[in-house]
């Protein structure tokens, strides 16, 4: 199967001018008109929102549902909402019963008045909420970890988001336009040490869609091939995860068993050579780091060095030519976008920060406590 | 690829002091494993419906899911109704991504307020100062619906015969549990028991003794006017897709377990699904002991567990095994799940005994 339309709105902090219909329908048309096709042509409709509380209305999705009587599911995994999303409709395509799924993914949280409350409600109500636990203060927790452990830095932080913000020039599409340094990065506030302003992720608006279609139904459309997906979840318990001997919590396990099924289906034996773009849901720039290894491009020790490997190493993959979600962190949506970003690459459609000669590329997503992850490998080549 | 059920279990009570949700997850779905009889090396995915607004913490997969059984497992979460994740199930399996998969619902009315969960459906600004609840919207149906010839007559004794299902049902609620306010021109009798609800089973593309022979989804609008009162659509669709999946007619099932928020509802959705002719709905509740055999939402209700509780029940049914409630010689059953805002959603499951 291959994804054969890619739509999605601008990201920005607050889409004032659009109702959630308008935002779904907005990325949906886009799609359906990249992929050539109408509304009738879809089978199933996959959306995906998360989590309710974002938008302060609960199932705000359906109400894009317009009487087409079509098959639809509503997908709700946290951060890897998008890619879940994606999945279900490539399973729904896989299994014969659709030919064309149309997968959407919304994120409304503009109307939160503040993200991390609502991020701190993920945590247990008793004995963590009060610590006080959000996403900000556990991607810091698992930064001071992997400075302690493996020797990153401040400034490694630092020149991930400088490179993220750097590449989000050339996309349109990207929430936040700033050509920021790695000093001008560590000149930013600090939220939580050793995590930066600059280093986190922006509050966004957006959606994204995609439409996948079954091999038969791709016809002379350029695709995006799917090549292999994995999905794997992890405990909960932040605890659990530090000396058992499957791997720590930074060792990202989720990611590293997803990204050895999706490899396998997809032959890549060397993750350095056999992919040319990378698009990483890391929504902190520390986070990026926990992706290395668990993906194959080093060891976790090594992982230091590879941030200045990227920088001088034309050969190695290109890391998120997007920006990432530095420049634009729609949550339920991310991960998609980091397919849907995928996808545009592979098929040479990506404008502006198009990676020359991209034929195949992963995309992953990253949900729940670093405890859900996702890889998608997306190809050029038809499959024979 | 055909689908089997090789294991189910269901449980309905109603705040167990001694266990807290995820213990309550734990146990249905090991019920489920061990019911199976697999262990959980031969399961390869997890299929959850949860909400996040019954569950009481947003993304509350995060702690559900391990207990489902998810660690370092294919794992996804549905914010659908519990057949939807069924039928989502269903295509993880023929698509060769997975060889075996738990599905788990839930919900636990004793821990939240299903009438807020239902207003916050409708729009902040437009339609929920006008206090909107999916209760007003079954009692716009039911205005119409009792209108209808003999349907009022046919009320008392589906009710009656529904709530004798759910006595005689031993899955069902028998204590605790509460009802809301019926509005106009719904009566205390036609609302579902809100219950603390846990069901899980085991699918696999291995042969056993219940095997889903059709599975049809749809949708309707969003918007309540620019749908028809009378009638579910989104359920005659989703019924008919399922229904030539297998084969059948709807009048050709041995049994129906269709879920719906209210005994109109559940009358509706009979006719829906061609269990009853249009405007027979009532009286199949009444007459038919095929139609909800399990006593519907008289015995336990909770989002957004009701469709997985619905084919459970039909399972149990196609086994031999429901017990009191037992519909002889039950060869093919359909079992409906519906998700909001007012049925918006539907899944339908054609299951045959193999």
């Amino acid at each position: 199967m291959a994804i054969v339309g890619v739509g999605q709105t601008s990201y920005k902090r607050a889409h004032t001018e659009l109702s959630s219909a308008d935002m779904i329908w907005t990325a949906a048309e886009l799609a359906l008109e990249d992929a050539g096709m109408g509304v009738d042509a879809v089978d199933v409709i996959v959306m995906g929102v998360a989590p309710d509380a974002l938008a302060g209305e609960n199932g705000v999705e359906k109400t894009a549902i317009f009487g087409a009587g079509k098959p639809y599911v509503r997908v709700n995994t946290g951060g890897v909402t998008g890619s879940s999303a994606a999945f279900a409709g490539a399973s729904y395509v896989g299994s014969g019963r659709a030919k064309v799924a149309l997968v959407i993914s919304l994120e409304r949280m503009g109307q939160a008045t503040t993200s991390q409350q609502v991020f701190n409600t993920i945590f247990d109500p008793v004995y963590e909420k009060d610590f006080p636990l959000t996403t900000i203060t556990m991607a810091a927790l698992r930064a001071s970890l992997l400075m302690r452990v493996y020797g990153y830095s401040e400034r490694d932080w630092a020149l991930i988001a400088a490179r993220n913000y750097r590449n989000a020039l050339r996309n349109p599409l990207a929430h936040i336009h700033k050509d920021l340094s790695a000093d001008d990065i560590l000149a930013s506030p600090m939220l939580a040490w050793p995590i930066h302003r600059f280093e986190a992720c922006p509050m966004s608006e957006g959606a994204c869609a995609l439409v996948i279609a079954a091999q038969s139904a791709v016809g002379d459309r350029t695709g995006a091939w799917v090549q292999g997906i994995a999905s794997t979840s992890d405990s909960y318990a932040m605890g659990d995860r530090f000396h058992r001997p499957e791997g720590t919590l930074v060792d990202l396990l989720s990611l590293r068993r997803s990204a050895e099924r999706a490899y396998a289906d997809a032959g890549i034996t060397d993750a350095r050579t056999d992919l040319d773009v990378v698009e990483l849901y890391s929504p902190f720039s520390s986070a990026e780091a926990m992706t290395y290894p668990a993906l194959g491009f080093c060891e976790p020790q090594h992982g230091p060095r590879f941030i200045q490997e990227q920088l001088t190493d034309a050969s190695l993959p290109v890391f998120n030519p997007s920006g990432g979600p530095q420049a634009a962190n729609p949550v339920s949506a991310t991960a998609m976008v980091r397919i849907a970003e995928s996808a545009l690459q592979v098929r040479g459609m990506a404008g502006e920060h198009q990676v020359p000669e991209a034929r195949r590329a992963v995309a992953t997503g990253q949900g729940g406590a670093t405890q859900f992850s996702t890889v998608c490998i997306l190809g050029a080549e038809r499959p024979e | 690829m055909p689908i089997y059920v090789e294991g189910v279990a269901l449980e309905v009570s109603f705040a167990d002091a001694r266990r807290n949700l995820s213990e309550l997850i734990f146990d249905a779905v090991r019920a489920a494993v061990d019911d199976s009889g697999r262990d959980m090396g031969e399961i390869d995915s997890v299929v959850l419906a949860a909400h996040d607004l019954v569950d009481g913490r947003s993304l509350s997969s995060m702690v559900t899911a391990p207990a489902a059984g998810a660690y370092l497992r294919d794992e996804t979460r549905y914010s659908d109704d519990g057949a939807a994740a069924f039928a989502a199930a269903m295509t993880r399996l023929e698509a060769g991504d997975n060889t075996r998969s738990i599905v788990a619902a839930w919900g636990r009315c004793s821990e939240h307020d299903p009438d807020a969960f239902s207003r916050a459906l409708f729009d902040p600004f437009m339609t929920r100062p006008l206090g909107l609840d999916e209760f007003v919207l079954s009692g716009m149906r039911a205005q119409i619906y009792l209108a209808g010839d003999g349907v009022r007559e046919a009320r008392s004794r589906a009710t009656s015969r529904r709530r004798e299902a759910a006595r005689r049902n031993p899955r069902a609620l028998k204590s605790g549990g509460f009802t809301s306010t019926p509005h106009y021109p719904l009566e205390e009798t036609d609302m579902p028991l809100w219950a603390d609800i846990t069901v899980a089973m085991v699918l696999s593309t291995e042969p056993a003794a219940v095997r889903v022979a059709g599975m049809g989804q749809s949708s309707e609008p969003y918007l309540f006017g620019d749908r028809e009162l009378r009638s579910i659509r989104s359920l005659e669709w989703a019924a008919d897709r399922a229904l030539a999946d297998a084969g059948l007619g709807g009048d050709l099932v041995d049994l129906a377990e269709v879920d719906g928020l209210t005994l109109i509802d559940e009358a509706l959705g009979l006719e829906a699904v061609g269990f009853a002719t249009r405007g027979g709905g009532m009286a199949a509740l009444a007459d038919d002991p095929r139609a909800n055999p399990s006593g519907g939402g008289a015995s336990g209700y909770s989002r957004p567990a009701m469709g997985l509780m619905r084919i459970a029940e039909a399972v149990l049914q196609l086994r031999g095994s429901a017990g009191p409630v037992q519909v002889d010689g039950a060869r093919t059953a359909l079992a409906s799940g519906s998700s909001t805002v007012a049925g918006q959603t539907q899944t339908a499951i054609v299951l045959a005994a193999a």
